[in-house]
């Protein structure tokens, strides 16, 4: 039996926090080449500074917002969904940046449902919409905010 | 006329002009190891391919924020700095496989002068596949400057 997910709405969800990392990003860069984001080389004290300012490119917020997101919620908990047996997709995802990301820096997430609907396709499912706002953890500023759906085939 | 590959300047902008569209690929399955590890997922729908297959796929599926990247990668190119970027909405319209080609493109919406100078360009933003599959599609919006 399909679970009725429309009293979700509203539901806020665990905050969660996740520190952009100089390996996830190098990492990064390995695959998705942006050579004026790339690591520098650190030959010097005034080079140590430069690492400190480090910006991650623009092409990471996805990352960021999809595994802040994904500590936010329980499939099962918040979805009323079995991720082990269930079949989930990304939806549609809306950003605003506020300011750039800083290699290093921790961000705090916190995110809410926002909407429940169902749609009809080839299958009939659900949309969870999930508006969400990322700050930085040190100084509490915004960085990024949006939303983010997910489809919970029945 | 088309938006040139050098950075444009708010003046340069037309609305229903094209942004110039660029190809990439092939994909390489190997990517999605370390993607696997940055977003912490190892559902293997990404990494085995006859896990895949039992599925009804033809081959493992590149993770969708990879394919974010390289849309969000085109767009901030065309930028004077690729923070200039203001907001992004896009929708997952299909998968993509391990040798597909993907091209990337675009085409100027809305143009919002600013009081301070230069302005906030909106535009139309698109990945497609080898077959022309839409990938990606949805919009970008940045602030451009003025021509100095």
């Amino acid at each position: 039996m399909t679970p009725d997910r429309s009293g979700l709405v509203g539901r806020q969800l665990r905050k969660a926090t996740y520190t952009v990392s100089e390996v996830d990003v190098n990492d990064f860069l390995g695959v998705v080449t942006e050579p004026a984001f790339a690591a520098p080389a650190m030959d010097s004290e005034i080079d140590a500074e430069i690492v400190a300012r480090r910006l991650a490119p623009p092409s990471f917020a996805p990352f960021v917002a999809v595994l802040g997101l994904l500590k936010t919620f329980d499939w099962q908990d918040d979805f009323l969904f079995d991720y082990r047996t269930g079949t989930a997709m990304f939806g549609e995802q809306s950003i605003e940046f506020h300011r750039p990301l800083v290699v290093g820096e921790s961000v705090a997430i916190t995110a809410a449902i926002s909407d429940v609907y169902e749609k009809q396709g080839k299958n009939r499912f659900d949309v969870i919409e999930v508006t969400f706002s990322i700050a930085s953890v040190e100084k509490e500023d915004l960085l990024m905010s949006g939303q983010q759906s997910y489809i919970l085939f029945k | 006329m088309t938006v040139p590959m050098s950075k444009p300047f708010f003046e340069d902008y037309e609305i229903s002009m094209p942004l110039p569209s660029v190809e990439l690929g092939p994909m390489d399955r190997y990517d999605y190891i370390p993607i696997a590890l940055i977003l912490r997922d190892t559902n293997p729908l990404h990494l085995d391919r006859v896990y895949a297959h039992e599925r009804g796929l033809p081959d493992v599926v590149q993770q969708g924020p990879l394919n974010q990247a390289y849309l969000y990668r085109y767009f901030t190119s065309l930028l004077h700095d690729p923070w200039d970027l203001v907001a992004t909405k896009m929708r997952f319209a299909a998968n993509v496989f391990p040798e597909d080609m993907l091209s990337c493109g675009g085409e100027v919406l809305a143009l919002a002068p600013l009081e301070a100078g230069g302005g906030i360009v909106t535009c139309a933003v698109w990945q497609r596949n080898q077959n022309g599959d839409t990938i990606l599609k949805g919009e970008a919006k940045a602030r451009i400057p003025s021509r100095p």
